[in-house]
């Protein structure tokens, strides 16, 4: 498994305050990992260690291959990153800042004059280059931060709250960017708060919480491990209790129970098995009119995470 | 949105390439900055007067003005030692505390370029900032010398006068770079550079006209101990044709008049007692210009590495939190 981020034992002390405490990340090739926590979590202080803003007290880390700790300008020339909020000098104009940081990538000219025009126009900002980036709204800058993080066509993108400040359209069009990206090979880290964005895009997931990983897996692995049941809604025309007590009766399923029309069933596998339990209530003489997994999504999972935390306990 | 078509062309840049782009973006900004054009706007206004007002005088008392070929490279850009501190101030009083305040440095530190680079590139963008406005001026005034004074001597000498500023102005620079780095604040940085030269303007004639310790000048920033030329043009302390001051201020004109005087000496004095009539003159040492000149640029250099020192230390150590 090649990795783009490996930290061991990562540790970030402000005075008496331990923001990172002895981390382990992996951040695999080709994926978008979301990296997730509450407020003063440690992902900001994590992401800063990781582009050289911050250094660390303790413990490694490689960043595609190569060893980072502190002012490493080369390790940075196949990364990008875009800070949370991100401000750019207002006496600049658009298209200057990123010509400039064009040529502190070793862009050409001619490779600047093309791939400039297009990063604005992708990133929505096409017409507005040539203006000083002290008229551009909030919006606006985090646009430019999304293109500057793209300018240098980096293998690894670090995107600290991507879409903090943008407005519902641009939120829409920045996730189907990181898609689009992520397509090429790219590797996306995202710390981003809205849990339901990291649903849709992100592939790997890392909740963090005081500063300690409490979980980094697949997305999917994190909400199966989390919870050994699984809540089935079936809606079902004509129920009956023998209906109820054939499901019961299923060696996969947990508890049943009835709330009108509705059969509310726990199930004790994480394995797809709507078409036994659907054959089952048929039998029994039962309709089934819908069926819907209630699942453990992201949010719950976030929420179950950091409330074992707070209570001492491990995931 | 959709994704940027990727051709990974990118290159692994020289270290001039990237200084390079730090100046350029460290350019643009100081060129734009309201209170560097403030600055420079007011510079020339106050050239104008100095041209201006004698012609004005002249003609409203009907004497004629008279020829001086010396106008220009005795009066440099007209720039001394308040112009030094507020050229520096504007220019630089932002340059690394200011980035920091506005959380600008964020993304050009995660760029693929040293903080050494960048340093040095902000230095090297505030020469080149000061060379120009510098270079314009002293061409104005010499323009506006020959046409109030008539044909001036000396004129190949400017290059040298203007190099003088440059240096005296360094001093102020690396002192703000100095306090901008440490406190990451501007306005501490231009209030306490602002102390420093208050106190020394005012303290530095007091000490030079009454202690016998005014050597101890010669190695602070700023005006100096002040001497004249002997042998030169008039022989009173107080109406010397050539007056001589050893501060890091001064480092122009003691060019220009090692140019013109190279072996001369400097008289140094205080004043001794208030006597009826006029005050008494106690000479304290001789000392050969080449001295003065030679010292007032150690001096001036060693203050230049030194606070750059600090500066780019601390910001090569700084980690950045907000």
């Amino acid at each position: 498994m090649e990795l783009a981020i490996e930290t061991r034992g990562l540790t970030k002390r402000y005075g008496s305050l331990t923001a990172v405490n002895n981390l382990d990340l992996k951040v695999e090739r080709n994926t978008i990992h979301g990296f997730l926590g509450p407020n003063g979590a440690g992902k900001t202080t994590t992401i800063k260690v990781l582009v050289g803003l911050l250094k660390p007290d303790e413990g490694t880390i490689r960043v595609l291959g190569q060893e980072v700790c502190g002012d490493r300008p080369d390790a940075r020339l196949r990364m990008g990153y875009m800070p949370e909020l991100p401000k750019f000098p207002k006496h600049l104009k658009g298209w200057e800042l990123l010509d400039i940081y064009g040529k502190m990538y070793g862009m050409g000219k001619q490779e600047r004059r093309e791939q400039i025009p297009k990063l604005l126009e992708i990133v929505g900002l096409k017409g507005r280059g040539r203006d000083f980036i002290g008229k551009y709204s909030k919006g606006m800058q985090q646009r430019l931060g999304i293109a500057q993080a793209l300018l240098n066509e980096p293998e690894l993108i670090i995107l600290d709250e991507p879409s903090l400040g943008l407005d519902p359209v641009g939120k829409v069009e920045v996730r189907e960017l990181m898609k689009e990206i992520a397509k090429e090979g790219v590797t996306i880290f995202l710390s981003s708060h809205l849990l339901f964005e990291v649903e849709q895009i992100c592939s790997h997931v890392t909740i963090i919480h005081r500063g300690v990983s409490l979980v980094s897996d697949t997305l999917q692995n994190v909400s199966s491990k989390l919870s050994g049941l699984t809540t089935l809604q079936i809606e079902v025309a004509k129920i009956s209790n023998s209906i109820v007590n054939a499901v019961k009766r299923l060696p996969f399923v947990s508890d049943v129970s009835q709330s009108g029309d509705t059969l509310i069933i726990e199930l004790r596998t994480r394995d797809d098995v709507r078409s036994q339990i659907s054959q089952e209530i048929t039998r029994a003489g039962g309709v089934i009119v819908s069926m819907s997994y209630k699942g453990q999504g992201l949010e719950e999972v976030f929420i179950q995470l950091i409330s074992r935390s707070r209570r001492g306990e491990t995931a | 949105m959709s994704a940027v078509e990727r051709k990974g062309v990118t290159t692994n840049p020289g270290w001039i390439t990237r200084f390079w782009a730090v100046v350029e973006y460290e350019l643009l900004w100081n060129i734009r900055k309201k209170k560097f054009i403030g600055i420079v706007v007011v510079a020339f206004a106050l050239a104008t007067l100095s041209l201006a007002l004698p012609v004005i005088f002249s003609n409203m008392s009907g004497q004629q003005l008279g020829r001086n070929p010396d106008y220009v490279v005795s009066t440099g850009a007209g720039i001394g030692g308040l112009g030094f501190f507020l050229f520096a101030v504007v220019t630089v009083m932002n340059s690394i505390s200011g980035e920091f305040e506005s959380g600008t440095i964020i993304p050009l530190l995660t760029k693929p370029v040293s903080r050494t680079i960048v340093f040095l590139g902000k230095v090297f963008a505030a020469f080149l900032t000061l060379l120009s406005a510098y270079a314009v001026l002293f061409v104005y005034m010499t323009i506006g010398g020959t046409i109030v004074y008539g044909p001036q001597n000396n004129l190949h000498l400017i290059p040298l006068s203007l190099l003088g500023s440059i240096l005296s102005t360094f001093v102020w620079v690396a002192i703000v770079l100095a306090i901008g780095s440490l406190t990451k604040n501007s306005m501490i940085a231009a209030l306490g550079t602002f102390g420093i030269f208050i106190a020394l303007s005012i303290s530095a004639p007091i000490v030079s006209m009454f202690s016998e310790q005014a050597w101890i000048l010669t190695y602070v920033p700023g005006p100096g101990a002040s001497g004249y030329i002997e042998g030169v043009g008039s022989q009173t302390p107080f109406t010397p044709s050539i007056s001589v001051s050893t501060g890091t201020d001064s480092i122009a004109a003691n060019l220009i008049n090692y140019v013109l005087h190279p072996s001369s000496n400097v008289t140094f004095f205080k004043i001794g007692g208030f006597s009826p009539g006029e005050p008494s003159i106690v000479e304290l040492y001789v000392e050969p210009l080449s001295l003065v000149l030679l010292r007032s640029i150690t001096v001036a250099s060693t203050y230049i590495l030194a606070f750059s020192f600090i500066s780019w230390y601390a910001f090569k150590r700084t980690q950045v939190l907000e």
